[in-house]
Order: structure tokens, then sequence, then C-alpha cells
């Protein structure tokens, strides 16, 4: 069924490190994603090389400015439910919440979620798309309900994580490890557009990979929410969804960080939501005209029209939401 | 248990029923002791704990394992099959293809349309083209992988809407009609319209759901001498003999098929498949027992579906609420063989409401895509979406609560069939109205419209009708019982217990007549080579069909009893009646003797009771009925629903097991709200024609968030003497029928926006709620 490959678990990361030089060997991290795509045949191995055993990576700690540092195996229950990612964080505990389900969320690491491949059918099935190194993109014309409305440009997946939106919002940064040392990378550039490169999803060379991701201390005032629609109410992946980091200052919109998940190639940062709020209250007009703003640049393709009525719905029950203090964060 | 203690019969003093004389019937049971009561599984230990051996569980000695290489073409001639270097593989010990001799043999897919079992023109992806045994799953699958096959690839048409255009690629030379269109007419349809106050028209559309039950559908087969066993997942072990025993050319009784438990069929299950034969086939060639059980992506493909139904209904009502005319059509494709594509769509339209005037036609083509197969009431749950929702629509329109309307409009005989027959019972409307007052209906309708918006949040409620067109269960059935000396029994019995709980509802029967502990009951079923010849399990017809041939092997045990105890006590059989654990005379308790004392079952060591299944009352229809009432929460900036609470009011009879009785109920909601709300066979039409989401995450089955944890069942047990000498009547389909109509009704009260096309769920109701006229 599965190609032949060689299994290894270093415990260590310079060991890891040395493992992932083999050509086409494959980080496993919970291997829930991992699994799928070589099952399915999207690519092989010649080595899985499993970091379970890099005990350093795994929880939550506090950084010396308030800020968090969560390790790469840590697993999406444990973001979900850990008491200052929370109280402090709510969108990314909210994200992390709305991942697939409970089996899922308990195997599955947050390393793993930035990192998933995409969902797209085309890609997932027996089509030898652009994406896998073909010679054209099957959702154009083809069957794309659940392609994207913004940033498409020759591939138009939508990026299936729930934790990157709530992670770009609240500004956090990866850190990757690699043979040349550590580098730091913020979320929001973490992810590849396709129109930069529609083979590649992160910034990762084949022989980096993520150890931790830093949440900075969250400022006072701030209210993060994630929210997302799917088509059933457990297991699916977004529709269309939204995270929320605004900084309010007097029930003012002091500062406001707005990211799309379900719609785009890459989490969406709407900064013609952000610009539509920052400096006013979210009254009904406000948010009307946020609505707006927020589908202003979309390019639906066939058969997704229904993500530009469903994102104006996120946004204005977000934006009102949030004023209320109803998603607090 | 302490048998010696307590006895294997019940206390003494527990009534017995009544045994007739040989040759009469029983009457309906008055009073019952077991049946009607809340029992367990008696195999729900085995279940639950795993040791339950399904066939799929089953391993063999030398056991090799099959796999089949499917076309991946919705239409394709095959020009070449390379096996070379499969054949070069670790493990593999033979692999068949159409140059096979033993595989030259014709697949029926009807009867009067046979093709070869692998036919050089593969007219769906999914259709079979080699197949491989080997010593491992893995080994198999690489060797299929490993088959080099040279297609020439055909124009496909794969939606049925667009078959009926002049030029759709054909699946079949003779075009892409199933048959010419279907039509059935009353009365005069367009002077019922005149005599309307309100006319409405409407298009619907029900996507088309795939079959995906727990266990996958395969076999596992083995040769003993000329003798062929399979031990198989299916709903009727004797339509696997009879189907695999004609394309093999092989007498019936050299056909053994077992299935004693099986893991969901919902009609996929009828019939054995292709994979049965290609089994049996590799087993003969290799000498080794084969196992082939297909992958789940195998059965997205080729194991059958309900149907997408496109639908129009014109339908006319005078203002106080009396249906005038119906005009319905419907355009459905049961894939690229005949398979009813459109079968019973309209049966509702047809018999559900009184309508003098009605006029339907029904119209199949073939598709580029997989054959149909029964799926859980047969065109009814798609005939409802359009009629419950008309109801509800002409409702409005004439200013009438819903489920006034339809009790304005219940008919008392069969409508559609020759003659009108009456029903024995008509339980519709006991369940319009004892089912609306135990839900709550009037009151909940009041409340809404008494209500504020809340943000964003509407709440709405909603009820559709049902009858299920069969149910009444019918000859034959053969059971033979066997009560021990000890006073234990074994019950002998054709029919597959599909998870329905058929075993736990016979056994209850057995207990209910002779008075013995369910847990004494032993019950060997579903093999052709040790029980009687039973059809397969479905239709809603397994307890009304089975369990009166139960009753009557039952009975028939009592009778030899009293026999011998009449010749025991040197009495009249006339005066001898059972009473607990004893057979006494009279009135005189003294004179008795216990059932165990009997010196002629002492000496026999059994008493074997025959019971056959008695004819239907003539010219009469036994259907059971059913209405569902249910209340949703919506978003109506996001369409986003929440299904609150389900309740459904059925009548099917006499209630056997009320533990039963319920599973199916929210069984059939459960997957009634997967049509309604989740379920789309979604195929690449403007590409490649193939089926893009033939797996368990794309293809969107309810989760248990989808379901509400608050269902009622609610039984309305009206007598049904008539029906058989149980009174039961069918239940797993009825269940199943409104679910998705009264879900769309619910959202149109909750927000007025109509949803006829399935599924209602984000991807088609935000559209539909921004178009939507601004509320005032
Ligand atoms: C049925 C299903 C439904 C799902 N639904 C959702 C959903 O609704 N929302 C959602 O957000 N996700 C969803 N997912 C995705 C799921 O959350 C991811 O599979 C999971 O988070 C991946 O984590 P993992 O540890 O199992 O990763 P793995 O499978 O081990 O790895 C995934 C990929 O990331 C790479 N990788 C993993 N860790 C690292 C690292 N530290 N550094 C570099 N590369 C790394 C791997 O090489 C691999 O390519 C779903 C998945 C499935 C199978
Ligand atoms: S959207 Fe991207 S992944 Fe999907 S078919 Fe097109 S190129 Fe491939």
């Amino acid at each position: 069924m599965l190609s032949n490959f060689a299994y290894v678990q270093p415990q260590s990361l310079k060991a890891a490190l040395k493992q992932l030089e083999t050509p086409e060997a494959r980080l496993h991290a919970g291997g829930t994603d991992l699994l799928g795509c070589l099952r399915e045949g999207i690519f092989g191995a010649k080595k899985i090389v499993s970091i379970s055993g890099l005990n350093a990576f795994k929880g939550v700690r506090e950084t010396s400015n308030g800020g968090l540092r969560i390790g790469a195996l840590t697993t999406i229950t444990q973001v979900e439910r850990h008491p200052a990612i929370r109280s402090r964080f709510r969108a990314l505990s909210q994200g992390a919440g709305e991942v697939a389900s409970p089996q899922l969320r308990n195997q599955g690491t947050i390393g793993g979620n930035i990192c998933q491949k995409p969902r797209c059918w085309y890609y997932r099935g027996e089509f030898h798309c652009l994406r896998k190194g073909g010679e054209r993109c099957y959702a154009v014309g083809g069957e794309n309900q659940y392609h994207c409305i913004f940033g498409g440009e020759n591939c138009f997946i939508v990026h299936p994580s729930d934790t990157a939106p709530p992670l770009v919002a609240l500004e956090a940064v990866v850190r990757i490890v690699g043979p040349q040392g550590t580098r730091s990378v913020p979320v929001s550039r973490f992810h590849v557009p396709p129109s930069e490169d529609f083979r590649q999803e992160t910034v990762l060379a084949p022989d980096e990979m993520v150890t931790e991701i830093i949440l900075p201390p969250a400022p006072s005032g701030l209210r993060s929410s994630y929210r997302k629609v799917r088509a059933r109410r457990a297991w699916d992946f977004s529709l269309a969804g939204m995270a929320l980091a605004i900084t309010f200052k007097d029930n003012t919109v002091q500062k406001a960080r707005v990211v799309f998940s379900g719609v785009a190639p890459v989490p969406w940062r709407s900064k013609e939501v952000e610009v539509a709020i920052t400096g006013r209250r979210l009254d009904k007009e406000t948010v009307a005209r946020a609505a707006d703003a927020a589908v202003r640049e979309a390019e639906p393709m066939e058969k997704n029209g229904y993500k530009i009525s469903l994102l104006r719905g996120v946004v204005e029950e977000e934006l009102l939401a949030a004023q209320s203090g109803e998603s607090p964060g | 248990m302490k048998n010696e203690e307590k006895g294997i019969y019940f206390a003494e003093g527990l009534a017995v029923p009544e045994t007739p004389e040989p040759g009469k019937d029983p009457k309906p049971w008055k009073e019952t002791n077991v049946v009607g009561k809340s029992r367990p599984r008696v195999d729900g230990y085995e279940r639950v704990s795993g040791s339950a051996m399904y066939p799929s569980d089953y391993s063999l000695p030398h056991m090799l394992f099959g796999a089949v290489l499917r076309c991946p073409y919705p239409n394709a001639k095959i020009k070449r099959v390379d096996t070379r270097k499969a054949e070069q593989m670790p493990g593999v010990r033979a692999i068949i293809s159409a140059a096979t001799p033993e595989a030259r043999v014709l697949w029926p897919y009807t009867p009067h349309m046979k093709v070869e079992l692998f036919d050089s023109h593969c007219r769906f992806e999914g259709e079979a083209v080699a197949a491989v045994a080997a010593e491992t799953p893995y080994q198999a699958s690489d060797a299929v992988r490993a088959i080099d096959v040279t297609y020439e690839v055909l124009p496909f048409v794969t939606d049925e809407r667009k078959a009926m255009l002049s030029d759709a690629p054909k699946v079949h030379p003779a075009g892409n009609r199933v048959g010419p269109t279907e039509h059935y007419s009353r009365g005069d349809v367009a002077k019922g319209f005149e005599e309307a106050d309100v006319v409405l028209e409407e298009s619907y559309r029900t996507e088309c759901e795939i079959h995906t039950p727990m266990e996958l559908h395969g076999c596992l087969a083995y040769w003993d001498g000329d003798l062929l066993n399979i031990h198989e997942s299916t709903q009727g072990v004797y339509a696997v003999q009879s189907k695999v025993a004609e394309v093999l050319d092989l007498p019936l009784s050299k056909v053994r098929v077992m299935g004693r438990y099986m893991g969901g069929g919902f009609g996929s299950k009828l019939q054995p498949g292709k994979y049965t034969v290609i089994a049996a086939i590799l087993a003969k060639i290799t000498g080794c027992p084969v196992k082939l059980f297909l992958t789940r992506e195998e059965t997205y493909l080729c194991t059958g579906n309900r149907p997408a139904s496109n639908m129009k209904l014109k339908a006319g009502v005078t203002k106080d609420g009396r249906l005038t005319a119906l005009d319905f059509s419907v355009v459905g494709s049961g894939g690229a063989y005949p398979a009813g594509g459109t079968l019973l769509v309209d049966w509702l339209v047809k018999d559900l409401y009184l309508c003098p005037n009605v006029r339907t036609a029904a119209t199949d083509v073939y598709t580029n895509a997989g054959p149909a197969r029964p799926f859980r009431a047969p065109g009814h749950p798609q005939g409802a979406w359009a009629l419950e929702q008309m109801m509800d629509a002409l409702a409005k329109a004439i200013d009438m609560d819903p489920v006034a309307l339809r009790l304005k409009n219940i008919p008392s005989y069969s409508q559609a069939r020759k003659g009108n027959p009456p029903y024995t019972t008509t339980g519709l409307a006991a369940c319009l109205k004892e089912g609306a007052k135990a839900f709550g209906w009037e009151k909940r309708r009041k409340e809404i419209a008494a209500e504020k918006p809340n943000g964003s949040l509407r709440r709405g409620v909603g009820m559709a009708a049902c009858l299920w067109v069969a149910g009444g269960g019918r000859p034959p059935s053969t059971i033979i019982l066997k009560l021990f000396s000890d006073g234990s029994v074994n019950l002998n019995m054709g029919a597959s217990d599909i998870g329905t709980g058929t075993k736990t509802v016979m056994a209850m029967v057995v207990a209910e007549e002779l008075n013995v502990h369910t847990d004494v009951i032993q019950i060997e079923h579903a093999d052709t080579g040790t029980t009687q010849f039973a059809t397969p399990s479905g239709g809603s017809k397994t307890v009304p069909t089975e369990a009166p041939a139960v009753r009557r092997a039952a009975i028939h045990v009592k009778q030899q009893l009293l026999e011998m105890a009449a010749e025991q006590l040197k009495a009249d059989v006339s005066d001898l009646r059972f009473k607990g654990n004893a057979i006494v005379h009279g009135n005189d308790d003294a004179k008795k003797v216990t059932i165990k004392d009997l010196k002629g079952l002492k000496k026999r060591g059994v008493v074997v009771g025959v019971g056959y299944r008695g004819p239907n009352p003539e010219g009469k229809v036994v259907n059971p009925f059913g209405v569902q009432f249910c209340e949703v929460e919506m978003d109506i900036r996001t369409g986003e629903i929440r299904i609150v609470d389900f309740l459904g009011a059925n009548e099917s009879g006499r209630v056997m097991d009320r533990l039963t009785f319920d599973n199916q109920v929210f069984g059939g909601i459960t997957m009634g709200i997967g049509l309604g709300m989740t379920e789309v066979r979604v195929l690449d039409e403007g590409g490649s024609g193939k089926m893009l989401n033939k797996n368990w995450h794309d293809y969107k089955l309810p989760t248990a968030l989808d379901v509400s944890p608050r269902m009622t069942s609610f039984p309305i047990e009206l007598p049904d003497p008539e029906a058989n000498i149980t009174g039961a009547k069918g239940l797993g389909e009825p269940v199943t029928i409104p679910t998705a109509a009264a879900i769309a009704n619910a959202v149109y009260h909750a927000c007025g926006v109509r949803m006829t096309e399935t599924p209602i769920n984000p991807t088609r109701l935000g559209v539909m709620l921004s178009d939507r006229p601004k509320e005032a």
C-alpha cells in the first residue's frame, strides 16, 4: 500500500536534523495528516523521521515578558485547554477547539497543524494537478465549491488550518531550526501564497523543522476570538472563518488584526476590515461597512459564490459580538 | 441463571397465550408478558464486546486476500490488460481478468441485462477490470496497482439532467433512456386545478446519497470439494445463494452462504456483488480461501446509492383544505445499468393524501456513474421532500395549520392500487393528532410567532408525514423451533438480523408463546446450509414476515405438548391448557403435569414445531404510517442550523420491542438528516467525471453534533389484527421518509426561505438568505 520507507525516532533535535538530511525524509509529528498523504500517494517517503521523542518541544511555557512559547509537539487539545491560552489568547484556544474531531485534536500537534497539506479534493485525489507537479489546476472550471475567493493564482486552495489564522491575528512567530541554525518567521509570513510558489505551502526547507511558536504578550484591552462556519457541525474544515484580535480603548478599536480562514490559500489578513474598523466603535454602521469591505476584493469561482455572503455574515456577527464583549479575549 | 431453582419456564401462575386447535389461527395477544416490553438485544453483549464474528472477522488457514482493479474513468473501453509485472510480485497467487477462462461468466445487472464479469466496456468509474489473490492484503493491492491497462477513454455523461440532451454521449448504444417515461393518471387533473382556490408549482431536487454502512461490502469464499462456502456481509443469504448459483452455474445446494452477523446494509446488501463471484473464482483457482472486502473508496463507487431526483410538482387546493389535483414529474438515474433511478419517487404523491386527480411521470435515464441499489425506503424520502414541502406551502397559502391541512385529506384506502383496496389500519390521522400534541406543535408555533428575534438566531418548527408502500410482510417464511427436554429452545430461521434486532424480537415471540426465558433460546439463522429459506431482510418486512411464522412454530410445539399431556393425563386435548410451567386440566388444577415431566418429551428428547407465514388479508393493504416534527434554530447571517429536537410518531401496528422500535426511529431520523443537510455525491461533471468525495471525510455523513440529542420516539400503537397474527407492521423505512422535508419546513418557518434542493447547509442556505428580500 505505502512505499517502503525507513522509520527513525531520534531522541535529540540534533539527531532529528541529521535524519532530515536524507532525501525524501518526511517529518512525522502526530501523523494525522502525513499518513493520509502517504496513503493517497500525494508524495512518497524514503524515511519517516518521527519527532515524538523530542520532549523539549511539548507543552506551553511562559516567556519572561508575558508571552507564551508553545512547543511544536504540543497537541491541539492541549493548546485548546491551556489556561493561559484560554484566558489571554482566546482566539487560539477557540481555533484549536474548532479543529477536526476530538480524536484528531488529541493526536495532532500544533506544529503539524500549521504545516498540513492542502485539502483540495483534486490534490488529494488521483489528479496530477499543478501543485503536485502537473500541468493544470483542475479546480478551475471544476468542482470548486470549497476553493478560495481571495488570493487564487495558478492554484486555488484554501488553507485548511484553524490555528494559523488566530496565530497570525495574535502576531505569533514561528521558530525554525535547520542545518544553518535557528530563524524566526512571523506566522503571517510562514505560508506561501500560490502567486509566489504554487508548489510550496510554507517557507520551510525540507531539512528544517518548526520547534516552537511564540506568542508575544497580549496587550491590555485585547479581545480575541475565532469563529468558523462549516458544512456540518463537527469534523469539517472551514467554509469561511475569522480570527479577530482587537485592542479596545474606551470601546473604540485602537488596533485590529483580522484574519480569515477557509477563503484563501493562506491565512488571509483583511487589511480592508482592519482599516474599516480602526479608530471606530463597532456600531451597526461600521460593522456593515466592514462587512462590505471584507468581500470587496473577493473573486469567487463558479461554485463558491456562497462564501461571499457567508463571510459577510461571519464578519458582521463577530464584530458585533466583539463590541458587546461577548467574545472577550 | 439458576434454572433448577426457578425452572426454565416462568414462575407458575403467569398467563400463557391460548393454544388454537391445529389448523386454526391464534387470536392476537391481548395482554403480553414479554412482547412490547423493552428487551435489550439478545446478542448485545457479543456485539458490544467484539466477540460476535462478522463476516469480515473470519480468517481461515491458508487464506488469501483478494483485491479488485477498477476502471478509473467513467466511460472507457479496455484495449489491453497486461498482468506480467503483477504476476511476478511477491505473494501474488492468482490474477484474473477477461482473459481468464474461469472468469468468463455473465453478471446479471438485471435479468435482462447481463454483461461479462470483466466487461471490456466500463460504463462507470469503479467497474471491475481484473482481480488479484495474494498472501496479504497489501500485496494484493500493490499487485492490482501494477496491472497495466490500456484504456480507450470515451466521452461520458454523469448528470441525469444532461443525459437526455440530444448531443449527450450514449451510455448504451440504444441511448440513455432506461425505458419510456412511466405515466400514471387518475381523475382529470385539468379539472382539478380549475376547482382549486390556490394552485402552486415548484421544482425540487434531492442529491445522490451513497451507501456507507459500517461494515464494508465483501465476503470470504472457500471451496469444500464442489461445495462453495461464502461468509458474506449480507441482508439475505438466500439472495446471495441464488445469484451466485446462477452466475457460476451451480445447483443451489452447492452454494452455502452464511451471514450470521452483519454490519449494516440499508438496501445495498440485498444482493451479492461482483466481488462475491470474484472471490469464489479466485478461491477456485488458488484452492485457498479468499477474503475479499472492498475498501471504503471502492464502496463509494460501486455498492450503490440513492439516486438524485429532479422533481416538479403542481398542486391545487381549495380554501377549506381539500386537495383537488397533483401533477408530478421526476427525472432520475440509477447509473450505468437499470437500477430503478426513479423507483417509487412518485408513490407518496399518488397515495399519501386523498386526491381525486393525480398525474405522475417518471423518466429514468442512464448515466456513467455507479449503479444505484435500494436505499432505505427507495424513492420515498425524495417524493416526501417535494410533496411535504408543497403541503407546507399550500397550508401557508390558504392560511391553515399544516397539520390541519393534512388531517383534511386522510385516505382510508389506497388510491394508487387497482380497485382502491382499504388499509387494514391507517394511523396517519392518529400520528398527526397525537404526535402534534406530544411535540407541542401549536404551542410552539404560537411561541415562535410571538418571539422577538434574538440577534441573528431564529427558531422554526416543521413537520412532514409519510406512509411506506410495503411493510406488511408476506410469505414465504419457514421457521423451525425445537423444544428440548430441559425446556430450552432452539429457533431456526433463514432471515438475517441486519442490526435491527430481528433475533431479539423473534426470541421475545417465542418467550411470549412458550413462557420461557429469552436467555435459553438459541437462534440459528442466516445460513443456507442449515436454516430455512427466507427472503432478504429489507423493505421493513422482516418482523411482519418472520414473527408470525415464529409464533406459529411455537404454537405447533405447544399443540404437540398438549397431545403428550393428554396421553399422560388420560384426558382430552380440548380440556387441557398451559398454566405457568405446566399443562393443567380444565379447572382442576390438581390434574396437571409440568412440561419437563412430560414422558413423551423425555423420550423423544425434542419437540419440533414448524411455522409458516400465512397469506396477507385478501383485498387489503398493510402499510405503516408516520409523522415527524422538529424544531430548528438557525443563524440567518450564516445559514448554520442546529436541530433542537425531533419527534417521530410512528404507526407500525404492535410495538414488538420498545427498545428496537426506538432505535429505528432515532436511526431513521439520523439518516434523514444526512439526506436533508449533509450528504452529496460530488462528481467532477465538467472535467473527469470522477467522484471527488469518495471518503468518509469529504462525503459528509451527519456527526453526533448534527443530530439532536433530544429525539423522541412516540409510537402510535393501533391494533391491527388483520395484518398478521402478531399485529406488527414494518418500521425500518417510514422512520426516515419525512425527516428531510420536516427540516426544510422548519427552516422555512424560521426564516422564510424555501429550500427546494438538498442539502440544507451554509453552502446553499447562505446565498438564499442574502438574496431574500430584507425583512420588515
Ligand atoms: C479528517 C481530518 C479532518 C481535519 N479537520 C481539520 C480542521 O477542521 N481544521 C484544522 O485546522 N485541521 C484539520 N485537520 C488537520 C489536522 O488538524 C492536522 O492533520 C494535524 O493538526 C496535523 O498534526 P500532526 O501532528 O498529526 O501532523 P503530521 O501529520 O505529523 O504532519 C503534518 C505535516 O506537517 C509536517 N510537520 C509536522 N510537524 C512539523 C514540524 N514541527 N516542523 C516541520 N514540519 C512539520 C509533516 O512533515 C507533515 O507534512 C483534519 C485532519 C483530518 C485527517
Ligand atoms: S487548487 Fe491547487 S491543489 Fe487544487 S487542483 Fe488546483 S492546483 Fe491542484
